[in-house]
């Protein structure tokens, strides 16, 4: 499938006021959550003129989650691939280990000026549900997550550390019992609760005005990297390259980029095990245009229209739909899509572990596979930035699951066997 | 368009509570949909909506949507509810409606759906994730009045004034009041925030008002009856088809029907 470049003059104008960016986004929602979302776009637009909310998120970027977060120069890794310099934007250094937490405390700060004093999610392998915990903890919000039933057996670390921040973790046993059902019962809590109930929706995707808020909150981080980047090498970057599930990170890095036209932006999505139907989670390698949850986007379908299976390695990637305003940047022929698949997402992963002693999360590493492709073919004079979405230590049961580790899997039964034996 | 315009009418003219009874097309078999809607037909539904099952029915509940994901596990189709549709429709004078998620049609291509399920002898469709906000988008609601389909507004208990009065000028036919509140205390009546909900929507728009709410029972009908047009029975349908046993399902869906109906 083939972009068409058009002519833009200006990249952050959109979305226009009814949420779409070109013909993507929308709000196809049913009627019952079209006051709730009014209510919200209008909380957020008096919450963006107003300095003090501005403030006070800054501050909690600073002093909570740690910001700024690292432009690093990869120097081992960029004289072995005998390329392009290549510099990560660590926001696996924030708290809690990912750049979630940046969307999160912008919408906790949000629902508090809303009055609203329960927060609820929805999640798949739990990443978005512990950030969303985490921020109900600070804010002392009542928190309720949805997790499919499965999911909540496959991902009890995540588990555990939600009920340890005092959310509620509701199982959904209906279903395929995975995010899909999760989303779908998390609508219902928030239509029956819309009231007292914030909705924290964990990716730049969903109806307006979600895409937008979630950008705007992740935005700090391409204002970050100009500023990093200026300092060290006093020009902007040639490639930016981040992974794409729903798009949070990729917008946030994106952003500030938009209008620098010389920036090459490159999305990288899940090839899983190969672009087959079911095996991979890459919505510009075959996806088409649809209406989902409450937007018009590009997804993975099939003939008639329905859903299709996905895969990937990373969960986090592990999505049908993509953002609507990827898709318009996508469309528009401003950022190019590629993809990774697992395996070439785990060798990414241990390349980087082993030359810069970073370990990354397994979404990151489809963006570090990318540009490791790329870095070879270019002069050593061009500068590529990766963010690194999040980091891979707090993802210790699923990296080792997916390197097949032998000896971690003997410790897991010997934990089994020997419960409190310290080995 | 014609069928069910005259339902509506006679509907006026009886000052009868209607029933709108509903079927997910392909559960739990396609020919069980055929026989069921039959059923539901000779009993007394007044008119069936036919849901097209889709992989992502957000608005539905677990019931509803169990029933999706079984239908699409058996492998049905978009052709196989179009096919349905046509041939239940040419044996049938009840008015029969489709019901479905946007994406269903917006895959299909909106004015080519919408003039084979014309043909097909579709009478409105319900939709509810396709808002009149992005009719400049879509055109919808015109492809639905060039093919002589009503598109079944929807609205709810948090639906505001101003949604109202922009909704009422897309209205036809009837209008789908979902709601959350249903029957309150022992003597069964209506929750007053359902009247005053009900009352509210009538001051915007002046067409019969179809109400469902969870209604499994003839009291609910009852409680009903002074203050909507049509009581809406979805899920209570499918449960009490579940917990039939085998042989006994499409008999004990006509009993239920006969007893709300009287």
């Amino acid at each position: 499938m083939k972009s068409i470049a058009v002519q833009v003059t200006n990249y952050q104008a959109l979305p226009d006021e009814r949420g779409h960016f070109g013909i993507y986004g929308g709000r196809y929602v049913p009627e019952m959550l079209f006051p709730a979302l009014e209510e919200l776009e209008a909380a957020y637009l008096e919450a963006k003129k107003d300095p003090a909310f501005h403030k006070e998120l800054n501050d909690l970027y600073t002093h909570y989650s740690g910001r700024p977060t690292p432009l690093y120069f990869c120097s081992n890794l960029s004289r072995q691939l005998q390329g392009a310099k290549i510099y990560v934007k660590n926001e696996g250094l924030n708290h809690t280990g990912a750049h979630k937490i940046n969307h999160c405390l912008g919408q906790a700060l949000l629902a508090k000026r809303m009055g609203k004093r329960r927060i609820i999610a929805e999640t798949g392998a739990g990443q978005h549900g512990l950030a969303s915990a985490t921020v109900a903890a600070k804010f002392g919000f009542q928190c309720v997550i949805y997790m499919g039933e499965v999911d909540v057996a496959r991902q009890r670390p995540n588990v555990f550390w939600m009920e340890r921040l005092g959310a509620e973790v509701r199982p959904v046993t209906f279903g395929n019992k995975t995010l899909t059902d999760a989303v779908n019962a998390a609508l219902k809590d928030w239509i029956e609760n819309v009231r007292d109930t914030y909705y924290l929706l964990g990716s730049a995707v969903g109806p307006h005005p979600y895409p937008t808020i979630v950008r705007d909150f992740q935005s700090v981080v391409g204002r970050e990297v100009r500023k990093q980047l200026q300092e060290q090498e006093g020009r902007l970057p040639d490639y930016i390259i981040a992974c794409v599930g729903g798009g949070s990170n990729a917008m946030g890095i994106f952003y500030e980029f938009l209008n620098e036209e010389k920036v090459r932006l490159i999305g990288v999505e899940a090839g899983g095990r190969g672009i087959r139907p079911g095996e991979h989670a890459a919505r510009f390698q075959g996806g088409r245009l649809g209406v989902v949850e409450g937007f018009k986007s590009f997804f993975l379908q099939d003939e008639d229209g329905q859903i299709m299976k996905t895969h990937s390695v990373s969960a986090g990637l592990d999505y049908a739909g993509v953002g609507p305003e990827i898709s318009y940047l996508w469309e528009t022929g401003r950022i190019q899509a590629s993809y990774a698949t697992d395996e070439e997402a785990l060798e990414a992963l241990q390349i980087l572990i082993r030359t810069e002693g970073i370990i990354p999360a397994l979404e990151s590493a489809h963006a570090v596979a990318e540009a490791i492709k790329l870095a070879p073919k270019l002069d050593r004079d061009k500068i590529i930035v990766v963010n690194l979405s999040g980091r891979g230590d707090k993802d210790i049961f699923i990296i080792a699951e997916a390197l097949k580790d032998v000896k971690w899997q003997e410790f897991l039964k010997s934990k089994v066997n020997h419960p409190g034996h310290v080995t | 368009m014609r069928k069910l315009l005259q339902t509506l009418e006679t509907l006026r003219q009886k000052r009868k509570l209607g029933l709108m009874t509903h079927v997910v097309v392909g559960y739990p078999r396609l020919e069980e949909t055929i026989r069921l809607v039959k059923a539901m037909g000779e009993t007394g539904a007044d008119l069936i909506e036919l849901q097209m099952p889709f992989s992502d029915p957000v608005a539905d509940g677990p019931t509803i949507l169990i029933a999706n994901k079984v239908s699409l596990d058996q492998g049905t189709k978009m052709r196989d509810c179009l096919r349905v549709m046509s041939q239940l429709s040419g044996e049938m004078e009840v008015p029969l409606l489709f019901m479905g998620y946007y994406n269903l049609i917006f895959n299909y291509g909106v004015e080519k759906f919408c003039q084979d399920a014309a043909k097909a002898g579709a009478q409105g469709l319900i939709v509810p994730d396709i808002p009149p906000d992005e009719e400049s988008e879509e055109h919808y609601y015109e492809a639905c009045n060039q093919y002589g389909l009503v598109p079944i507004i929807v609205v709810s208990p948090a639906s505001t004034e101003k949604r109202l009065k922009m909704l009422a000028n897309y209205a036809k036919g009837f209008v789908y009041a979902v709601s959350r509140y249903g029957i309150t205390g022992a003597r069964a009546e209506l929750a007053p925030e359902l009247i005053d909900y009900l009352k509210r929507v009538r001051q915007f728009i002046h067409l019969p008002l179809a109400v469902g709410f969870g209604i499994s029972k003839k009291e609910h009908i009852q409680a009903l009856a002074p203050h909507a047009e049509i009581a809406v029975v979805g899920s209570a349908l499918i449960n009490l088809y579940n917990q039939l046993p085998e042989g006994e399902k499409i008999e004990g869906i006509k009993k239920f029907i006969r007893e709300l109906k009287n």
